[in-house]
């Protein structure tokens, strides 16, 4: 058996002294693809961003086994100021490794790295465009290139499916899956219907969390979990809507 | 023209000259930040709240913009600690700490015996007086300023940008953030000589405003604000002494002006552009 990437060990957190999570344990494997879905206002963001370190822990542990993963985040996109004046490159090189020190200016091969990545998720033409300026396919890129950009072990997705066509939709898709050979992927959604084909595993979080070893939500998985989602058309997902559970 | 430029031969209007061309360098990086941010109104309560200082300083009779920097930075970081709390209204604090060091002003110059003949300067500035240690101070300020924004520049950005991006990628956050209000707070007290509490802050949002006309990148605002900054208020200093106006009221007025058809100019450029496209 592998040893896990990180321990959420019975946690309680929120905001201020309000907990929204409570007794939170999950064990995430080097490797895993777990999909968070849940209800809005359920506490999947609260969940990754005590992961992050950016929410404080009014109980419970996290371990990190082998010492803290590097980290690549991508932010829900409304949480981002489209107005703020920066360029698609300067958004990307922020993601850029710092090792504790944070240099005026990039070395010249870490430029290259953030050439290289624009060119690849097909940005190269926008690299001086300011961010207000792009569709939500491009600015979901941006944001992706900026959490992949320092090659992370860990990659935590908030939404990253909002805003976006179709066809980005698709992109996502193949581009996670080529990443999760390399990394271990949390990605957010409160819409199971789109991440349950991308995902191997499913937890659901509302106010709690309920850990699903497939990404198969079964009718009777569903009710044996009484786990509330909009359930939206999809392949092997029943299309149903259930009603909310007794966890609030 | 030469009749226009013998007034450089007095000293009082050469140090003016150099007061505007310095603030509003100064203004052009700490004014890029604060609009970035959307900050203007803490700005706005470094501003008053720092009047408070102001006239504690005259009531025990020391130099008044010790005491406003005192009053300024107390309140810029009072302000950055309430934001990091979450659980106080930050616009609410603001205006309590706004009109507060406003009221404390007014308290202490009314208290002071005699009367408070510079009261005015403070409020609406008094450039013409600008002295040789006031230039060195603006000046020294300056270089400091430049130098925090040429070597902590992508930490600033980032921080400023998306903070808790930032924090994820191990920048302490709070100490920038810290370390930009103190910034903050000496440049708009440092200003207040150029143009006064009251028209100061447009001197770090106008010039901006402008720049961000032609560009949406933080780097580049700065010293396109720089040069809107240096030719509105040159301009506005030079009205001022030939059309016997008060010069901050005068610099302000030009800035706002500039602005306008810069604007006016853009907007035909695009759309002949467009036309012809």
């Amino acid at each position: 058996m592998k040893e896990p990437l990180l321990i959420l060990d019975n946690i309680r957190t929120g905001y201020n002294s309000d907990p929204v999570l409570r007794e939170v344990s999950l064990e995430i494997y080097p490797l895993d693809f777990i999909g968070i879905i849940g209800p809005n206002g359920g506490g999947k963001t609260t969940l990754i961003k005590v992961i992050l370190g950016l929410l404080p822990l009014f109980s419970g542990h996290i371990h990190f086994p082998s010492g803290k993963p590097k980290t690549g985040y991508l932010p829900q996109v409304s949480q981002i100021d489209r107005s703020f004046p920066i360029t698609v490159k300067e958004v990307i090189s922020s993601g850029v490794g710092t090792s504790g020190k944070l240099l005026p200016f990039l070395s010249s091969n870490k430029k290259e790295k953030v050439r290289k990545m624009m060119d690849e998720a097909g940005l190269g033409g926008l690299s001086s465009r300011p961010i207000g300026e792009l569709s939500g396919g491009q600015l979901q890129k941006t944001f992706l290139c900026r959490a992949l950009i320092d090659e992370p072990d860990l990659l935590i997705l908030d939404e990253p499916n909002t805003h976006v066509d179709k066809h980005f939709e698709q992109e996502l898709h193949e581009w996670l899956k080529e990443l999760n050979k390399k990394m271990t992927i949390l990605l957010v959604s409160h819409d199971i219907g789109t991440i349950s084909p991308m995902v191997k595993t499913i937890a659901c979080v509302n106010r709690t969390l309920h850990y699903h070893p497939s990404n198969q939500l079964s009718e009777e998985v569903l009710k044996v979990y009484n786990c509330p989602v909009d359930v939206i058309a999809h392949g092997p997902v029943p299309h149903r809507v259930l009603k909310s559970h007794g966890h609030e | 023209m030469s009749e226009l430029l013998t007034i450089l031969d007095y000293q009082f209007f050469r140090h003016a000259l150099a007061a505007a061309v310095l603030t509003s360098l100064l203004a052009a990086m700490v004014g890029t930040y604060i609009v970035s941010r959307k900050i203007v109104f803490i700005g706005g309560g470094i501003t008053h709240a720092s009047f408070g200082g102001i006239g504690l300083a005259y009531y025990m009779g020391l130099n008044p913009f010790m005491g406003a920097a005192v009053f300024g930075i107390m309140t810029a970081l009072g302000i950055e600690w309430v934001s990091g709390k979450g659980n106080i209204r930050e616009d609410s604090a603001i205006a309590i700490l706004w009109s507060l060091g406003m009221a404390l002003g007014i308290i202490f110059v009314f208290m002071t015996p005699g009367y408070a003949p510079n009261l005015m300067s403070f409020l609406f500035g008094s450039i013409l007086s600008v002295g040789k240690t006031d230039l060195y101070t603006l000046a020294g300020f300056f270089l400091l300023t430049l130098f925090v924004f040429v070597v902590f520049f992508r930490p600033i950005l980032y921080t400023a940008f998306d903070p808790e991006f930032a924090k994820v990628k191990g920048i302490p956050v709070r100490t920038y953030r810290y370390l930009m209000s103190v910034i903050m707070a000496l440049a708009i007290v440092l200003s207040i000589r150029t143009v006064g509490i009251i028209l100061v802050l447009s001197i770090f949002t106008i010039p901006q405003i402008t720049a961000m006309l032609f560009t949406r990148n933080f780097a580049l605002i700065i010293p396109l604000a720089a040069l809107w900054g240096v030719t509105g208020s040159v301009a506005g200093l030079f009205a001022a002494y030939y059309m016997n106006i008060p010069s901050g009221a005068s610099i302000i007025f030009f800035l706002t002006i500039q602005l306008i058809l810069v604007k006016l100019i853009v907007t035909l450029h695009r759309q002949v552009q467009r036309r012809s496209g």
